[in-house]
This record gives structure tokens, C-alpha cells and sequence, in this order.
């Protein structure tokens, strides 16, 4: 694949750059923003942690072999209500349909 | 102390036998007991990668995520004590997991949220202010800039953001048919809160060649050749008002 | 955002103090509640700024801080990770916590890190590496960690001495502090079989400088043993109260850290436990001034 590598001229930087100011400086402020009462959006998990989790006997005992034949997990979330525009979304249809050959 | 080795030899791999020498109380077997120091570490582990993708957990559900990334932790466990580092290379595995192909854009989605994780704990920086960037205005021709440190690009032959966001939503999913065109994401944290937004035709090319260090001019030649519609104006006021801008100087 | 400040030396107090969770950022910040200190689990620090950052820093200009690490496998058979250790020194240098701790326990093999605090013999060798790792961590830091005694499951064939032995041993050879976990004390009797009591009373509370209380869920062994999990998902058990009541006999007034990592409860919950040991310690308090 090759570009036809197009050049832009000083001047039109230029230019775009003003423009894009002027666009920001009109642009209405955002409402009074105070950062001390603001609540910010704070990811809680996934830290270290110095105890055992909850259930550690039981969980996460049972060793899964994708390759084998006992993968029989197949998505079942909000992929589900997607459709792309092939018409696939993450149902066991289409899972049948992707799995490669034995 | 070659114990170690087995021990954890054993430890991440369920069918290896306890060694002999790990003993329960008086001196008795020792099976279940190890298999809490087994659990934990395989529970706590993708409990940290079900936390770093909650909306890819979200659209695959959750069992089908954790019996993924427990294969993932088996194949890839951390290599450092920081977790936070932990999960890079999630993406990739799940783009070539043969269970994961029904939903095409799970790794691109996976790929968003590791950005996401990555500003939000990125380095901090000032944007800066509008009169310091109409103070380099006038000579704009010449000018490298300097993004923030938490700025991070996704591209995505999948509506990528669009997809985050729906799963991202709580509550009734109806259903609904995703746009064709795929989606580049610019994910940044101008100060505390984490941003995504969509790109228009031809800004990530623009980012990606500032992000390397070109010039102004330079940087909107190459997004002009891969997108005849790229728009420098829309561009520069996009990066200007999100405070992707953290410094300006004219390269060397 | 990342300005540099100084907070100055704030003493750990001898009261109840709360292991600082994401979850109750902003209800610290807006309520200021009257609890003593808090401490953080140091890796989840390492990030380069952010959110983290700036809640800690904010709250570490109102509270005294402790600096927990668990991630540094002291009692691992390899060398300690260097660059670990500078990050937890640059920590603990932004910081300036009044406390820094770390585990009896090892959690790196080789270049995997295996995410949980797992049980050594304890041997003349182990010994001699745990001191030899302790010398390079007060090397490192330039400040006197306390060591803090495990929660294991299982028992290794070749131990030869008691963990107490073990760590009176440690104490000698390094000059380290002690951090008394008492729901570990309570959860290593269970497991293995001993008299907690008989545990606290051989314990070197000399050189106990902090203490952690934490809840447990119960379980048993193949063989229908109690078997007790140091999950930090619930409230402080009764006789892990008790047993804390004895330890205080023996160190006085230290302060006392409430963990809870798993299932963490609204603030208020925690705030409770905190309180809980405050009162404890003025119970103490009270005793010891009693004829």
C-alpha cells in the first residue's frame, strides 16, 4: 500500500491553529468545576492484598482444557443483545459456527 | 531451599501432586490444605483481572471471563509484585482464544479498558492553558507538541467505543445493531477523572505522529494522506479542549 | 497534582487504625472521622500518579500513615528484588510514613510472582536468608521494618524450630520490629493445633510496635480439622477480642490496625471495628491504673 504523502503548508497550520483556539474559547466553559467536590470515578479492584480470598477452598479448583472437548463455556453477556452488521452476535450459534475443525 | 520450586511448581499447576514433605496438622495429609494457597492464588489473580476489565466481563458474563482469564493466569502469571502491572497482554491472548471468536471485538474492548487502567494511573501534568497556547500560536508551522503522559490511542476495526459504552450501561440491555465502521478511541486524564473519546477520520494518525514527535505540519500531512476527510481544525481544537496539550516547543 | 510536600513526622498513636481502601476515599476526606491512622498496602502505590496519588496525599496531610508491604517476599529463597525495594523506599520518602511492615512469608518464585503470602520451614537456613533479606530491607530503607508473623495451612517436615523461636531468633540477629498479627495467632492455633495463649505468652512483645486485627471464615481439613482462612472479609471474631485483650497485657498501648480486604463494608463498619479497639486499649488503660 503506498500514500501519496500530501504536504501542508506553514501558512495553513497557522491558520487551522487560530482557528482551533477561537473554536475553544467560544466554546462554553464547562460549569464551575471545583476538583475538591468533585467525585472522581475510582477504580477499586484489582490491588494486592495480604489476605486469602473469600470461598479459597473451593474456588478455582477445577483445571479447564480449552483444547479438549470440556470447553463448553460460551459468552452469555451483553454480547448478546449486539448484533453486528454480519449478523453475528456472541450466541452458541455462532460459536458452533466459529469452532475450528476437529 | 529447592522447596520453593516445587512448591510452586505445585502450586500453579492443579494436577501436580502436593510434594511429600507439605504436611497438614501432626504431620497429616495435606491436600486440602494446600489447595487454599492453590485456590488463592488462581481466585485472587483473575479476581484482579475481572476488576482491570469489568465491561469485557460484562458483555462475555462473568463465567465465561473467569474460566478465560484462569487460563490466562496459568499461561501468563505476573511478573512483578505490582499488580497494577498486571493484565497487559490479556488482550492479545483473548484475540487468538478460539472460545472468545463469537464476539470478534472482545480483545479491542479489552485493549480500551487497559488504556483506561493505564491513564488512570499514569503520570500526572498540567494542560496548559489557553493563553500559553495562543501565546505558540504564531508560529505553529514549527511546533512539536508535548501530549499528556496518560494519553492513550485505540483503533478498532469494531465500533469500539460505542460497544463500551453499551455495556458499560446498568440495567435492560435491548437489543441493538452496532454501526458498521469501526471506531479510534483517544483515551486521556487530564486531571483525576478518565476521558474516551471517539476520534474523527484520520486523529489517531495525527496523534500517533505527534505522540513521535513530529511537527505540526508534518503530523497533519500523515493524517491527510490516510484520510482525505481529516479535518485539522476539529483535530487541534479537540486536543486544545480535552487538555491533551501538556507543552510546546519548536523542534530542534 | 504530584507537587511535592513535606508532612512531617505524625507518630502512629496507640489507638485503632483502618486499612485505607479506595471505597472510603471520599468519606474520609468529607467527614474526617476521628480514627487514629491508617495504612496502605504499598503496591497499590506503585502507580506513577492519579487518583491514588492525590487521595493519599490528602489524606496523609490530615493522618498519620504505616506503610504495609506485601509484595517484597522476605522469606523467599531468591535474592529481593531491587527495584522493588527502591520503590518502596521512593514510597515511603513521599510519604514519610510513621510505620513500615512487611510479612514472614514469600510470594516470588524465580521472575512469577505468585500473588499470596505462602509458608517457609523454618530452619538454620531459612533463618540466615530471612536475616540476610531483613539486613538489605534496613539497608534499603534506611528506616526499621517490622516483621509480621503468617496465617499458614500447612506445616513443613523439616521445620525445626517454632515460629516464635523463629522469630525471636530474627529480632536478635537484625534488630527488626515485631508486627503482631493476633487473628493469625488465633487462625496458626487452630490450624496447627497449639494454645494460642501459649503463643502470645513465648511472643517477644518487647518489640512489638504495631498490631493487626482481622476477621477469618472457618473451614476444615480433609480430615475434619478446623481449618481457619485469614480472608479479611468480616468482622474481627470474639476470641480473636480476647486474645487481644491478653496481648495488650503484654505490649500496652499499641496502636492497632482493623484489616479489611475482601467484602469491604460501607465506612461505617470499619469505623466501628476501629472503635472497638480503641476501647479495648482504654479498657486497658483503665486497669492498669486500678490498685
Amino acid at each position: 500500500m503506498t500514500y501519496q504523502t500530501k504536504t501542508i503548508s506553514g501558512v495553513a497550520v497557522v491558520s487551522a491553529f487560530a482557528a482551533a483556539l477561537s473554536i475553544v474559547a467560544f466554546a462554553a466553559p464547562a460549569a464551575a468545576e471545583d476538583e475538591q467536590e468533585k467525585c472522581y470515578g475510582v477504580a477499586k479492584a484489582g490491588e494486592n492484598d495480604c489476605a486469602a480470598g473469600p470461598g479459597t477452598t473451593c474456588a478455582g479448583t477445577s483445571k479447564i482444557d480449552y483444547q479438549g472437548n470440556s470447553w463448553k463455556l460460551v459468552p452469555k453477556g451483553s454480547c448478546e443483545t449486539m448484533e453486528l452488521p454480519d449478523g453475528r452476535n456472541g450466541s452458541p450459534t455462532a460459536l458452533e459456527r466459529d469452532r475450528p475443525p476437529a | 531451599m529447592d522447596n520453593e520450586a516445587a512448591f510452586a511448581r505445585a502450586l500453579l499447576d492443579a494436577e501436580a501432586a502436593v510434594p511429600e514433605w507439605i504436611e497438614g496438622r501432626d504431620g497429616g495429609g495435606a491436600e486440602r490444605r494446600f489447595s487454599v494457597y492453590r485456590n488463592n492464588v488462581y481466585a485472587s489473580l483473575v479476581d484482579v483481572l475481572a476488576g482491570r476489565f469489568p465491561v469485557s466481563a460484562k458483555l462475555v458474563g462473568d463465567v465465561f471471563f473467569r474460566a478465560m482469564a484462569r487460563i490466562y493466569v496459568a499461561k501468563t502469571p505476573p511478573d512483578s509484585a505490582v499488580l497494577l502491572r498486571y493484565g497487559g497482554g490479556f488482550a492479545d491472548f483473548v484475540a487468538g482464544f478460539p472460545p472468545a471468536t463469537p464476539v470478534p471485538y472482545l480483545a479491542d474492548v479489552m485493549r480500551l479498558e487497559w488504556a483506561w487502567h493505564g491513564a488512570y494511573h499514569s503520570a500526572d501534568a498540567e494542560p496548559l492553558p489557553q493563553e500559553a497556547l495562543a501565546a505558540f500560536g504564531p508560529r505553529a508551522e514549527r511546533l512539536a507538541l508535548t501530549l499528556h503522559p496518560s494519553l492513550r490511542l485505540v483503533r478498532s476495526d469494531y465500533p469500539v467505543v460505542t460497544i463500551w459504552e453499551l455495556a458499560a450501561r446498568d440495567g435492560e440491555d435491548e437489543p441493538v445493531r452496532l454501526p458498521a465502521e469501526g471506531e479510534d478511541a483517544l483515551v486521556l486524564r487530564p486531571a483525576l477523572e478518565v476521558e474516551v473519546r471517539r476520534l474523527p477520520e484520520g486523529g489517531a494518525v495525527f496523534i500517533q505522529a505527534l505522540q513521535d514527535g513530529a511537527t505540526l505540519p508534518e503530523a497533519a500531512a500523515r493524517a491527510s494522506s490516510s484520510s482525505p476527510t481529516f479535518d485539522l481544525v476539529a483535530s487541534l481544537a479537540g486536543l486544545m479542549r480535552s487538555g491533551a496539550i501538556v507543552g510546546m516547543g519548536e523542534s530542534a | 497534582m504530584a507537587a511535592s510536600v513535606s508532612f512531617g513526622t505524625s507518630p502512629v498513636p496507640p489507638r485503632g487504625g483502618v486499612g485505607l481502601k479506595p471505597e472510603h476515599y471520599r468519606t474520609i476526606l468529607d467527614s474526617a472521622p476521628d480514627v487514629g491512622w491508617f495504612e496502605i498496602h504499598a503496591e497499590n502505590y506503585m502507580g506513577e500518579g492519579g487518583p491514588p496519588h492525590a487521595y493519599l496525599a490528602a489524606i496523609r496531610a490530615r493522618y498519620p500513615l504505616s506503610l504495609h508491604g506485601v509484595g517484597l517476599s522476605i522469606g523467599g529463597a531468591g535474592p529481593l528484588d531491587k527495584a522493588h525495594l527502591s520503590r518502596l523506599r521512593a514510597l515511603a520518602d513521599r510519604y514519610e510514613p510513621a510505620l513500615f511492615s512487611e510479612h514472614l512469608a514469600w510470594s516470588s518464585h524465580g521472575s512469577v510472582y505468585l500473588n499470596d503470602l505462602l509458608p517457609l520451614p523454618y530452619t538454620d537456613e531459612t533463618l540466615t536468608c530471612v536475616c540476610d533479606h531483613i539486613d538489605e530491607v534496613h539497608d534499603a530503607m534506611a528506616r526499621p521494618m517490622l516483621l509480621e508473623n503468617p496465617s499458614t495451612y500447612v506445616a513443613y517436615a523439616e521445620t525445626t524450630m517454632s515460629e516464635v523461636e523463629f522469630l525471636r531468633a530474627v529480632v536478635h540477629r537484625t534488630g527488626c520490629g515485631l508486627l503482631l498479627d493476633v487473628n493469625n495467632v488465633f487462625v496458626q492455633a487452630a490450624n496447627h493445633g497449639f494454645d494460642p495463649f501459649d503463643y502470645l505468652d513465648a511472643f517477644p512483645a518487647e518489640h512489638v510496635r504495631e498490631i493487626h486485627l482481622g476477621g477469618h471464615a472457618e473451614d476444615e481439613d480433609a480430615g475434619g480439622a478446623p481449618l481457619l482462612i485469614d480472608d479479611h472479609g468480616r468482622e474481627v471474631a470474639d476470641p480473636v477480642w480476647t486474645l487481644y485483650a491478653e496481648a495488650l497485657k503484654k505490649t500496652g498501648p499499641i496502636p492497632t490496625l482493623i484489616e479489611w480486604d475482601n467484602d469491604v463494608p460501607a465506612w461505617e463498619g470499619l469505623f466501628a471495628e476501629a472503635k472497638r479497639a480503641d476501647a479495648a486499649i482504654a479498657a486497658f488503660r483503665k486497669s492498669e491504673m486500678r490498685p
